[in-house]
């Protein structure tokens, strides 16, 4: 009887950066792969799979989570920011991105997506952080390019910008 | 394994209960996923089934009665931070939560009965569970059952099994004065500890009356080092009685980890460090609010 509860795949809807889906997830699938392959929403990187890296951070409910660590079949119903849905309604980089933009807080661009999601968690958390909460905040990313100190800078640039225009 | 998994996602305790007694093996259980994604994505975990615990509301929330704390086994390391009930009567527990690795995205989907269940032994919640003599409770095909975290713990591999669901954490409520810490010796933030060490303590006009000591990463299980802190009752925290502590605990460590973390004979004397950092800063903590 308790096997009328076992399904093939899971019709899940998700509202993402603002536009509703419904898409078929097949279990064991992450958030990531339905994310890239099933929306197209490539901008959400791939990195190691495991939980290390951060590159595949999106917002999930209004909180950052790893989408590779997220099995897609266990939310049938969900918010969802990717990096793609960032930008202004004008398409002008939000203050974020601006500051990562001018303070070289991208290299290669690898961690940026990740990145700018943790950081938009911690400046909603601390709208003037300090190095300790800015590390213990990015610290589910790794950057392999920029040493993190533009990070830093670029986090800090931000909150000012944010904070003068609140 | 099979090629065309399945998924459940049972919406009562008993219906979960149910259909895992009802299963023959090859199902997982899944709530946050942290735990287990990496196996899934790397192909080492192929599991026949999935259940999906996320929805079960017997498993969500945090209450206290009768001086124990009920943390149901769906909380996650974010909720345990900034609990009021949490922060009032289990602050090492709060801040065991905090030094988790993995970074803001893991403690805000990594759950408390998935950390437990791991059995893990560089995760940071059950030494200090163990430290405050917490207790679990489980269901299994359909029967409750209450027991030790420490009994549970004391099988490395499986000490749940696959029938089994994790329901809820009790911790008794720390008692006015108790004094703690938690400390976790590591190399760089995100990282695992290479020790670490939780510790209580009540003093009486300087005077050490009881003391709980856990040290976790430095063996395949938490050590309880009760045998250690034993010689401390009746003393002050002195010099004398730090360096007595930090000389006890290495012994306890039998069978070292040695791997990216450090070497099994360093990890051994790092049993030491931490426990008597964790003792210090437990002592001076004592009698305050």
């Amino acid at each position: 009887m308790m096997d009328d509860l076992l399904v093939q795949s899971v019709l899940v809807q998700w509202r993402v950066n603002g536009k509703l889906h419904e898409i078929e997830a097949m279990p064991g699938m992450s958030l990531l792969d339905a994310v890239r392959e099933q929306l197209g929403l490539t901008g959400t990187h791939m990195g190691c799979q495991t939980g290390h890296c951060g590159a595949c951070t999106v917002m999930l409910d209004g909180r950052i989570v790893k989408s590779c660590l997220t099995q897609a079949a266990t939310l049938p119903r969900a918010e969802i920011v990717t990096i793609e849905g960032l930008k202004r309604a004008d398409g002008t980089l939000n203050p974020v991105q601006q500051a990562f933009w001018d303070e070289a807080g991208f290299q290669c661009g690898y961690c940026a997506p990740g990145m700018l999601l943790s950081a938009m968690e911690l400046l909603a958390e601390h709208p003037d952080p300090t190095d300790a909460q800015i590390d213990t905040g990015l610290a589910g990313n790794l950057c392999r390019c920029t040493g993190y100190r533009s990070l830093v800078r670029a986090v800090k640039a931000a909150a000012a910008k944010m904070r003068e225009t609140s | 394994m099979s090629l065309y998994p399945s998924f459940a996602r049972p919406n009562s305790l008993a219906q979960a209960s149910e259909l895992l007694a009802g299963l023959s093996g090859g199902s997982v259980i899944i709530a946050g996923g942290q735990e287990i994604m990496p196996h899934i994505n790397h192909g080492a975990m192929q599991p026949d089934i999935y259940i999906d615990i996320g929805g079960l509301k017997e498993l969500r929330g945090i209450s206290e009665a009768d001086g124990v704390v009920s943390i149901g086994a769906l909380t996650v390391h974010r909720e345990l931070q900034g609990n009021a009930i949490v922060a009032e009567k289990l602050p090492m527990l709060a801040d065991a939560a905090s030094r988790a690795g993995g970074g803001r995205q893991v403690h805000n989907r990594a759950t408390l009965g998935g950390n437990l269940v791991a059995m893990h032994p560089l995760y940071d919640i059950a030494p200090a569970l163990l430290a405050l003599g917490a207790e679990v409770e489980l269901v299994k095909a359909g029967e409750t059952r209450r027991t030790s975290l420490a009994a549970l713990m004391h099988e490395t591999s499986h000490g749940l099994g696959s029938e089994a669901i994790l329901v809820r954490v009790l911790v008794p409520a720390m008692a006015a004065g108790t004094g703690w810490a938690y400390e976790k010796l590591k190399l760089s933030g995100g990282a695992y500890g290479s020790a670490n060490a939780a510790a209580t303590v009540q003093l009486d006009a300087g005077r050490i009356t009881a003391a709980t000591l856990t040290i976790g990463a430095v063996a395949d299980r938490i050590i309880d080092a009760a045998a250690a802190v034993q010689g401390l009752i009746g003393q002050a925290w002195t010099a004398a009685a730090a360096e007595q502590l930090e000389l006890r605990c290495p012994a306890l460590v039998k069978q070292p980890l040695s791997d990216q973390q450090g070497s099994g004979e360093w990890r051994q004397a790092m049993a030491g460090v931490v426990a008597r950092r964790a003792m210090a800063a437990a002592v001076a903590r004592a009698g305050q609010k």
